[in-house]
């Protein structure tokens, strides 16, 4: 469903990917882990558009989004719930929930996707008419995904979901992304840095390090070896 | 009998405060939803303040298109048309002037873009106040309304105490309250509304949802100068005008946006209507020509003491 | 004096003197009295545009308000005449001192606010005047003459005089501005204004320097004002404070060029006789001609060349080559470390620090010491309160409890540019540089900001670039730098103030892995050399090889502290690294 080929970006001056080759099937769950700084936000802002490319194509669901304006990559089916929340912290949460219907397929399934989120989030009911700045950090982290949910999307793009939370609150979240897998049968990408947790629900991963892709596989293989510990701490042996 | 004057002064005061406030209001949002969307101080509010008298005045003057409205309901009928004329005059301007200076191409560049922004709409100013010059002259014009020498008397209140109602002022208010009515109903409540509030809380985000950041803030810039513009239009049935008059409004405007709080598009109404007041009252006591004066000195007080603004809290985006 | 500006400053000299004789020789053939009147205008608001460039160009502090300075300027020297038969000669230096004393008396107040408010408030100074002077009955004051006396009241028959007069008074201005643009106070204000927080960071006393500025900047538009009403001899409210006069500013300078001292003398020398022109033969058919050509002007020019006709033409046909290096600048040797009050304790000692923004305690009781010469790496995942701490040592930020010593001194509660001057260099996460401005006086500005003369500081940036290997890159533009030498000049800009600790917030981001490596020998240099380091960073195999100990924060706490070796294996930094499951998997 999403194709990248050997993309590349440089990002203010700095060179944050380089040939980073990936692909994410209808309804599969695909993680991407990696330490900070490896360039995994810049990867979810190219291929939401935020961020030009330097080389390299993306394709989704068969048709390129290079030529596409960012605006309407939601519109195609795409969700992206980035990192650090970013919910519309001036709006109610129904209201942010609203604009996460903005695209087409959003409006049109609007009462069912409400229903669900409420279901999967019942907070985010509790708390319809209060202004998202007031949440908690976990609680804007639902409603971003919520948020996420209500353009009823193809592929839900999550970026470093529990980033900042404690974790039973991160472990909810992750919980109840496995559910919008398995029920409503979303194709998911995840960033993460809390790698088991991510790993062990995903059929896909792929660990990215300063910019490259340095190891690929299914989440068994990647689990089991050391070098994902390795890279994230640091211990990678100098060739 | 000093206190039965007193009294009619303080309650025609009052009452014109509330009326010349309330239009104050209607054209402060104006400003206050560009810089509240948008993060733009745009220098050239007062012009299409003018902009709207004038279109109003080429509508519906004696001998215009519009005459057959005739005196009575034409001059408002006029100020509300001048609303969508300028939209389209203040849209354009973004789309070929100010979008390139200012909104997303400029976050992350030096200053964020405050310079460019700034003075790109100082040049605007410059251009619509001399060109309106050239076009419509600098004798002095009004849109002439029977009811702006007629007046309601309500009392005598007290002994001979009698407030005075200018017909056309109170006509230009109820318009300028229904204006900012169906405005603060149409951003609060439409899907219009709510995607520019979207774009201006997080342009990045909005854009994730699919919202064009780049047309949300044409449309917010064009109502921004639409709603200004009636302001104008209801203005120019009570006063005389020039193309120089947006300068003796521009600092109308922006104390009464930064008496709201600079973000806060309501709070610039309240911050309007305060002006209305400051100013009617300041009559009573200060000659006229300080009552202007006495505006900037509040305006300064304000944003040296309370930045924030009286009515909102710190309205500043992280 | 600067460094290195010997040469341009000539140069510059030499193009002024030519310029000049130029000038007067024109005029002096210009018979049509008209055209005689241009002349003189030319360089009075040109001298404007100079004094309102020194203040919103060179300091970044956008003002639409400088003709407060330019009406008082006006009205001292009339209202001098009319009431106390003052020359002129004497009234317009007294109009700079009021001028001046108004600079203090706008800046106190509004250099508190920032950006659009600054920029705001700014405007309502000269029309809130407008109004009482009309209020004062000064609507239309004309300047009486006195025959008896011409000389003494600057009244001559010849009108070149005056324009001779005028351009005097602009090469006052320009050289003030020159020596300015070649000083250290030249160098803080666009340090200022490129990074205000930067610049705090690197020592300078942002308030007082955009204070000076501001008062230079209103004695000059009080001279232009004053000469100005001297020339026209009628000064009305509108013609001195009103909008037109401060965008007369804001239009040449920008059109000209902004941040140069040429710029307001190209944009008044083309826009003033173009409008005058234009005012005077299409006047009676389009009045108010003069105003769309300004107001098209700056616009276009915004949109074209956003800053200003010199820098384009410089740019595009006089790029000079630069020399790689600047000659014959030899480096001092290491000055003697400062001696330690408490040889014996840590450099840095830092307890119980907190700080909240709202409910989220972004850094929470964190303790931790740095001893003299060692490398301290601050780890953590994102949002772990890693700059935040930063923000509060150097004193960006207050903390809301705890204490830091640096060498048995507090540090918290200092401002900024103090923290820097106790001996704490900073570096930051995104770079900013001047970029048309040579290497050596980017690096320069950290030499001034720890108060050294100018030949200490030279000296001292030249070693800061020998230190981190850019000697031979002196000269060049910073904007032609590669990313790796941007962030080493960033860090010789921190060096030349003679820190004793270094604070580095992600030195290593966005390099591949040669170029992290050359950084990495750089400070293993530091390190020999017995700098005190604190570094943040993510890339964490650098940051094994280079830190001595480690402190890793998350959600604000410590959760270690101790070698990297063992760090990196402590069960709590791995769960916060990858999660509580892999150590669930692959634990103990």
């Amino acid at each position: 469903m999403l194709e990248v080929k050997n993309l590349s970006v440089a990002y203010g001056g700095l060179r944050a990917l380089a040939d980073v080759t990936l692909s994410v099937a209808e309804r599969q769950f695909v993680t991407l882990v990696g330490p900070n700084g490896a360039g995994k936000s810049t990867l979810f802002k190219t291929i939401s558009g935020i961020v030009p490319p330097v080389s390299g194509t993306i394709s989704f669901a068969g048709e390129s989004l290079l030529g596409r304006r960012p605006s309407e990559r939601a519109h195609l089916g795409i969700a992206h719930v980035p990192e650090g929340r970013q919910v519309f912290k001036t709006l109610t949460v129904r209201e942010n929930l609203e604009m996460g219907a903005y695209p087409k397929a959003g409006r049109a399934h609007w009462t069912q996707t409400l229903d669900r989120i409420h279901t999967l989030f019942p907070i985010l009911a509790e708390r319809a008419g209060q202004l998202a700045g007031t949440l908690s950090g976990g609680e804007q982290q639902m409603l971003a995904i919520g948020r996420g949910l209500a353009g009823a999307p193809r592929l839900l793009m999550l970026d470093e979901p529990s980033m900042g939370l404690a974790p039973t609150v991160a472990d909810t979240i992750f919980e109840r992304i496995s559910q919008i897998h398995r029920e409503d049968g979303v194709t998911i990408l995840l960033v993460e840095q809390r790698v088991a947790e991510a790993l062990e629900r995903s059929d896909h991963g792929y660990v990215l390090e300063t910019g490259h892709i340095v190891l690929e596989g299914r989440y068994e293989t990647l689990l089991a070896d050391d070098r994902v510990r390795r890279s994230y701490l640091g211990l990678t042996e100098e060739a | 009998m000093d206190l039965e004057i007193l009294i009619e002064n303080v309650l025609n005061a009052l009452t014109a405060g509330i009326t010349i406030g309330c239009i104050y209001g209607l054209m402060c949002i104006g400003l206050g939803l560009i810089f509240g969307i948008m993060r733009i101080v745009n220098f050239a509010q007062g012009e299409l303040l003018m902009l709207g008298m004038f279109a109003s005045f080429y509508l519906v003057s004696e001998g215009r298109v519009l005459s057959v409205l005739g005196l009575y309901w034409g001059p408002f009928i006029g100020a509300m048309l001048a609303g969508p004329m300028i939209f389209i005059a203040g849209a354009l301007l973004h789309r070929f002037i100010v979008s390139r200076v200012s909104g997303l191409r400029t976050v992350g560049s030096l200053d964020e873009g405050h310079f460019g922004q700034l003075v790109v709409t100082l040049g605007i100013s410059l251009i619509l106040q001399n060109g309106g010059q050239i076009l419509f002259g600098s004798t002095p014009v009004a849109v002439r309304t029977p009811l702006s020498s007629e007046a309601f008397l309500i009392g005598p209140v007290y002994q001979g105490a009698t407030v005075f109602l200018n017909k056309a002022k109170l006509v230009a208010f109820f318009v300028a309250v229904l204006a900012a009515v169906v405005l603060y109903l149409t951003l609060e409540y439409t899907r219009l509304g709510k995607a520019l509030r979207a774009a201006a809380d997080n342009p990045t985000a909005a854009t994730y949802m699919g919202i064009d950041v780049d047309r949300s803030y044409r449309i917010a810039f064009g109502l921004g100068c639409g709603i200004t513009a009636v302001a104008g239009g209801l203005m120019a049935t009570y006063i005389s005008f020039g193309p120089f008059v947006g300068f003796d409004y521009v600092i109308i405007m922006y104390s009464g946006v930064v008496l709201g709080g600079m973000g806060s598009i309501f709070g610039a109404f309240w911050g309007g209507v305060t002006v209305g007041f400051v100013q009617q009252f300041s009559a009573l006591i200060l000659p006229p020509q300080l009552q202007n004066a006495a505006i900037f000195v509040v305006f300064l007080m304000i944003v040296l003491l309370r930045p924030q603004g009286l009515f909102g809290r710190s309205a500043e985006r992280a | 004096m600067r460094h290195g500006a010997g040469p341009l400053l000539r140069w510059n000299v030499m193009v002024l003197a030519v310029v000049v004789v130029a000038y007067l020789l024109l005029a002096f053939f210009v018979t049509n009295s008209y055209y005689q009147l241009i002349l003189t205008l030319v360089p009075v608001w040109a001298l404007f545009g100079v004094s309102w460039n020194i203040l919103s160009g060179y300091g970044g502090q956008l003002s639409f308000g400088h003709a407060s300075f330019f009406g008082i300027g006006a009205y001292t020297v009339t209202l001098a005449v009319v009431y106390w038969s003052l020359s002129p000669w004497l009234g317009i230096p007294l109009g700079m001192v009021l001028g001046g004393v108004a600079a203090i008396a706008i800046g106190l107040p509004t250099f508190r606010l920032r950006g659009h408010y600054f920029a705001l408030s700014m405007l309502a100074y000269p029309l809130a005047i407008l109004y009482v002077m009309q209020y004062l009955g000064f609507q239309e004051v004309s300047m009486p003459m006195h025959r008896d006396n011409a000389l003494a009241f600057m009244e001559f028959d010849e009108p070149r005089i005056y324009t001779l007069i005028a351009v005097l008074l602009l090469v006052g201005g320009v050289v003030v501005s020159l020596i300015i643009e070649n000083s250290r106070f030249g160098l803080a204000l666009l340090a200022i204004r490129q990074n205000e927080l930067a610049a705090e960071a690197a020592g300078i006393n942002a308030r007082r320097e955009k204070m000076r500025s501001l008062v230079v900047s209103g004695m000059m538009g009080a001279a232009a004002g004053g000469f100005y009403a001297r020339v026209l001899l009628v000064v009305t409210p509108d013609s001195v404070f009103g909008m037109l006069v401060s965008a007369q500013a804001v239009v040449v300078t920008l059109f000209g060029g902004v941040a140069s001292v040429w710029g307001p003398v190209i944009g008044a020398a083309i826009l003033i006789p173009l409008a005058e022109t234009l005012q005077a033969e299409l006047g009676t058919y389009l009045p108010g001609i003069q105003g769309v050509v300004y107001g098209v002007a700056i616009i276009a020019v915004m949109l074209l060349s956003p800053d200003g006709l010199f820098w384009t033409i410089r740019d595009r046909w006089f790029r000079r080559e630069a020399p790689q290096a600047i000659p014959n600048l030899e480096p001092v040797p290491q000055p003697a470390r400062r001696p330690s009050a408490h040889s014996a304790g840590p450099l840095l000692q830092v307890e119980k620090v907190s700080r909240a923004f709202g409910g989220l305690r972004a850094v929470s009781e964190v303790s931790f010491s740095v001893a003299e010469g060692e490398i301290l790496g601050i780890i953590g995942p994102n949002g772990a309160g890693k700059t935040t701490l930063f923000n509060v040592l150097n004193g960006v930020l207050d903390a809301d409890q705890g204490s830091a010593r640096l060498d048995g001194q507090p540090m918290l509660g200092k401002k900024t540019f103090e923290v820097c001057r106790m001996g704490v260099g900073r570096t930051f996460q995104v770079v900013r540089s001047f970029s048309r401005l040579p290497v050596l006086d980017n690096v320069i500005i950290g030499a001034y900001g720890a108060g050294l003369s100018d030949r200490e500081a030279i000296a001292q940036a030249v070693r800061a670039l020998h230190q981190v290997g850019l000697q031979d890159r002196s000269g060049v533009a910073a904007g032609q730098l590669t990313n790796k030498q941007l962030r080493l000049m960033e860090l010789a800009r921190a060096l030349a103030g003679n820190p004793r600790l270094l604070l580095l917030d992600e030195t290593l981001a966005g390099l591949g892995r040669e170029e992290c490596d050359e950084v990495l020998d750089v400070l293993g240099r530091l390190r020999v050399q017995g700098m005190t380091i604190c570094i943040i960073e993510h890339t964490m195999h650098a940051m094994m090889r280079l830190a001595d100990r480690f402190v890793v924060l998350d959600h604000g706490r410590v959760l270690a502290t101790g070698p990297p070796r063992v760090v990196v294996e402590d069960h709590s930094v791995i769960e916060a690294y990858l999660g509580k499951k892999w150590l669930a998997r692959h634990g103990a």
